[in-house]
């Protein structure tokens, strides 16, 4: 008996779905308060990286900003897994108003998306139209300009890659750390601890993006991008790759594994030195059991170290002004040297703004964390992410494709011309 | 000679069992390590220096009690679904005569055979569309039938008497009361054992509700997870163990529960 | 008689409306939308789609990279059968004829795992497999072996990946195909003993063939279901790399869907393997459900 009625009741629910699903097919969005703005903020900060962060961060400016109100939407797999869903939003005519936005993606973004530029958005709510000049350098800003020189968004996060290394094992082995400051020297570290021990010397990251192998070819003198055009088959970015290969393949020094299992190797002792984001810094300190150390990026004999910044901007994806004017006024508060602070601690990201950089609450952080020191000393250095205009997602594929190639034993001369042209030619 | 033989073949059923049950131990005992251990005492299945800690940073992290109800609430939504939609189907298909049962059968089942990614982004489209998102109904709605179950239920029909059937349809006793009186009942293992693998493959489910709950609020367990796989931030292997040992919970109790159904009637009467 | 038979009609369709109209929705609707996607070039969000004709089509047959992924979603079809189709049957009839113990016992442990989400299963095997730090290559080494650094090699990663889906439903095949072997009426397994014919004469002659139709049933299942399964432990693990290596025709279509926007790429490809799977369900059909022939 019992069954039955909650056989009937659950036909009555299913009955009453089906009704749902034709007639609700087009309700209006829900009505606006007059009073308190909603707006939402869509980040990729997971718990092991920053979410707690975020959420203390909304719930303070919340509470202290009385007609706006914020929700934060975490996003799973990072600036991709954001892009995704920004994609599906739009297609679905729900956007949020302040995202993330990757590096990598800021050609796409702003090709695909309707978003309020932050000078826009400065001249159009602020008095005094400074706020932009006064908290970021010129450097700074052109991270965040799309191939035609427009500001896409602010910067928020910066990260760039750093050199950990073991330093119990590099002590044991009589390595001295001054040693790692040129490629050169690095493997020549990696091969005396090939010999001497089994493990492999080197790690470089290899996740779904080039970003690292850009500044191992960046710190060989060679370029990208080349007036709009992709420019990494040169010989001194050959030369690099070539370098690179010769670890992995010949020597059997570097090891070749996806990022996840590459810094785990490394933090189990089983790799001497990795060269991976800073924002990894804290996993490492956390879970190594021998002393670890960072340094800045190595370069070759003869070149300076360049590398490209890391990271993501922030982006106003708000339609109404009324939104748009609280997703502004948001930022602002996430710019604050407080909040920057606060986030950079959460994160293990660089603070954007000269001010945050220098001071003391960060200055009193960096030094109890040490290996985010050579991270923020190359920011001074760091050049733009490269992104390019057409197909830019397909652009950075070709790329990834070319390195696993060249890892995988392919003649690294003719897999990057390969992988140059083709991307040239979608650039036409 | 027959009994040594059959020792060996004890001896290989038994390394199958350590091998399929030694990750669940493994994650286990992750799940009770510190950060340190779980990299540096890889193979003490015994945590070094036992923590409860995982767990209580779980409990601070997040809302696990409104995680765990809202998979909870999910699954049963979809297994509630998928059976009384599936016995109505299976009740058409077996008892009632009608014009294209063929082609309609073979439409109902050939869905099986649809790939997620064919259906992905325009089923998306559709629940933004109608304002589900973030909503447990928005990960239900599109999975409220499934073929298998009509499917299964069908072929459980089968140990049904057609006698049985007709001699109370031919007193014009109205078919609901037929489904809900005669066939409910015999049928009550199959509903049960078919039931429970859809509550838990339901529980388990990623890759669709990643598309549609976005919000904290509405997470339920693999979502919750992958707060712990970050590739930036580095992945906090204990605390992603713990989650996943609060995950098995539930399944793990229903598989006990009715274990037996399960087994027994998973295909004995539904796949012949 | 006239009026039972309207009733009925009614009835069919009442009965049969709420499973026509969601798999309607959601199932028929989006396949004939996708269809329609794979004669364009979209990226999912320009107002514009450009009309391509068949050539997403064309370039899934002879642009190498999805040649190399049509390549190896038959590799992993082939690995599927064998680990989870073969050795659960193997399995199986070894626990139903061989030995006289603890039958419910095995069944019951070996079903464990598929009650795990196979995110839990790629980032535990992930771990336990590492080939340099992880407990498999530190036991090995301990062995005086080495484990091969999968996760460069596509082929073993793919391997990898396939005994990850093996671990989650090789406890719910076996207890599929055991009941299979189940029905087979005891008095034939008798007879044979009777006339001492050998016992893998008998399980060849008599006992493969009465059971062939759920055999066959596992069969599609392990390859329709078992394609869907590994995409899980791909994203997870290895994103599809070592340069396409360990990719397959599901997680291609979702890497040119949803991480390069190819919409146009990605459905056609989506409308391949709905294909190939059309054509298993054809065989399905033909060697199941045409056997007893019950709806005509």
């Amino acid at each position: 008996m019992k069954f039955l009625t909650l056989f009937k009741r659950t036909v009555g629910i299913i009955v009453l779905m089906m009704v749902a699903v034709l007639f609700a097919g087009c309700s209006s969005g829900k009505a606006a308060s007059k009073k308190v703005v909603h707006i939402s903020y869509w980040h990729v900060n997971a718990q092991t990286q920053g979410g707690a962060s975020v959420d203390a961060l909304v719930k303070k400016f919340n509470k202290t900003h009385k007609y706006i109100k914020v929700t934060a939407k975490y996003n799973p797999n990072m600036y991709q897994g954001l892009m995704q869903n920004l994609q599906s939003a739009q297609a679905s005519g729900k956007v949020p108003d302040v995202v993330q936005v990757g590096w990598a993606y800021m050609n796409y973004f702003a090709d695909n998306f309707k978003y309020l530029t932050p000078t826009d958005a400065q001249s159009k709510f602020d008095g005094s139209k400074t706020f932009i000049s006064k908290n970021f350098t010129t450097r700074t800003l052109s991270f965040a300009k799309d191939s035609k020189g427009k500001l896409v968004g602010l910067p928020y996060s910066l990260s760039t890659p750093v050199l950990y290394y073991n330093k119990t094992m590099l002590d044991k082995y009589g390595i001295k750390a001054s040693s790692l400051s040129t490629w050169e020297g690095v493997s020549a570290a990696a091969k005396k601890i090939k010999e001497a021990s089994g493990n492999y010397g080197l790690y470089i990251q290899e996740p779904a993006d080039t970003w690292a192998q850009q500044a191992l070819q960046l710190s060989n003198g060679a370029k990208v991008k080349k007036n709009g055009k992709a420019a990494f088959a040169s010989a001194a970015g050959v030369k690099a790759y070539q370098f690179y290969q010769d670890m992995v393949i010949k020597d059997k020094t570097a090891l070749h594994t996806p990022w996840a299992q590459g810094v785990d190797d490394f933090v189990n002792g089983k790799v001497a030195i990795a060269y991976t984001t800073v924002a990894q810094a804290s996993h490492i300190k956390q879970s190594a059991n021998f002393d670890v150390e960072a340094i800045t990026s190595p370069h070759f004999k003869g070149h300076k170290a360049t590398v490209p910044v890391g990271g993501s901007m922030l982006a106003i994806t708000a339609q109404s002004t009324e939104k748009q004017k609280a997703a502004w006024t948001f930022e602002k508060y996430l710019y604050k040297n407080s909040s920057l602070v606060t986030w950079s601690k959460g994160t293990g990201y660089l603070p954007p703004t000269q001010s945050a950089l220098s001071s003391q609450t960060f200055k009193n952080y960096l030094s109890k964390n040490p290996m985010l020191k050579p991270a923020a000393s190359q920011i001074k250095t760091a050049v733009a992410w490269t992104s390019f205009a057409k197909n830019g997602l397909q652009a950075e594929q070709t790329m990834i494709d070319a390195r696993d190639k060249i890892l995988s034993g392919s003649n690294v001369q003719a897999t990057l011309k390969n992988a140059q042209e083709k991307i040239n030619e979608q650039q036409k | 000679m027959n009994k040594f033989r059959e020792s060996g073949w004890h001896f290989l059923l038994i390394v199958i069992c350590l091998t399929l049950l030694l990750p669940v131990l493994f994650m286990i005992s992750n799940s009770f390590k510190t950060l340190q251990d779980s990299y540096h005492s890889m193979l003490q299945l015994i945590p070094t220096h036992p923590t409860f800690s995982n767990y209580l940073t779980l409990d601070k992290q997040i809302n696990l009690f409104r995680i765990v109800w809202n998979t909870f609430f999910m699954a049963t939504i979809v297994t509630l679904g998928k059976i009384i939609t599936g016995l109505l189907a299976a009740y058409a298909f077996k008892y009632f005569s009608f014009k294209g049962k063929k082609f309609f059968y073979f439409a109902f089942i050939s869905t099986i055979f649809v790939p997620f990614t064919v259906v992905m982004i325009p089923n998306f489209l559709v629940i933004s569309k109608l304002n589900l998102l973030n909503t447990a109904l928005g990960v239900a709605l599109p999975q409220l039938c499934d073929a298998t179950g009509i499917m299964l239920f069908l072929k459980a029909m089968d140990k049904i008497p057609n006698s049985l059937i007709e001699s109370v349809r031919i007193d014009d006793i109205p078919s609901y009361k037929i489904l809900k009186d005669i066939v409910v009942p015999i049928l009550r293992p199959n509903i049960i054992s078919i039931g429970a693998i859809f509550f838990i493959n339901s529980w388990n489910e990623y890759v669709w509700p990643t598309l549609i709950l976005k919000d904290k609020n509405s997470f339920t367990l693999p979502l919750a997870l992958q707060n712990y796989i970050s590739s930036e931030g580095g992945t906090n292997f204990p605390l992603a163990m713990a989650l996943s040992t609060i995950m098995i919970i539930v399944p793990l109790l229903i598989y006990l529960i009715f274990q037996r159904y399960i087994l027994n009637s998973i295909s004995s009467s539904g796949l012949k | 008689m006239n009026n039972r038979n309207k009733k009925n009609k009614t009835l069919t369709i009442a009965y049969l409306f709420p499973t026509a109209l969601i798999l309607l929705v959601f199932i028929i609707a989006p396949i004939i939308y996708t269809f329609y996607l794979s004669f364009f070039n979209w990226n999912l969000i320009a107002p514009t789609k450009d009309f391509v004709g068949l050539e997403n089509y064309f370039s899934i047959f002879t642009d190498p990279v999805n040649r190399k992924i049509l390549l190896n979603t038959v590799f992993y079809i082939l690995l599927l059968l064998f680990l989870n189709f073969l050795v659960p049957y193997f399995i199986s009839i070894i626990v139903k004829f061989f030995i006289s113990k603890m039958q419910t016992a095995y069944k019951i442990i070996f079903f464990i795992p598929s009650l795990f989400s196979l995110v839990v299963g790629a980032m535990l095997f992930s771990w336990i497999m590492n080939p340099v730090s992880g407990p498999v290559a530190f036991f090995m080494r301990g062995l005086g072996l080495t484990l091969p650094n999968w996760t460069n090699s596509g082929a073993m990663a793919v391997v990898v990946i396939c005994l990850i889906t093996n671990w989650k439903v090789f406890g719910y095949n076996f207890v599929l195909l055991l009941t299979g072997l189940g029905s087979v009426p005891q008095n034939i397994i008798d007879a044979t003993k009777m006339d001492s014919i050998p016992k893998w004469r008998m399980i060849w002659d008599i006992v493969l063939p009465l059971n062939k139709s759920i055999a066959f049933y596992v069969l599609i299942l392990t390859i329709v279901q078992g394609l869907q399964y590994v995409f899980t432990p791909i994203s997870v693990i290895t994103q599809g790399g070592p340069y396409y290596g360990s990719s397959n025709a599901l997680y291609h279509t979702y890497l040119n869907a949803f991480v390069l926007y190819k919409t146009g790429n990605a459905s056609a490809l989506a409308i391949v393997t709905f294909v190939i799977f059309l054509v298993l369900l054809y065989l399905e059909i033909k060697f199941v459900e045409g056997r007893t022939n019950r709806y005509e």
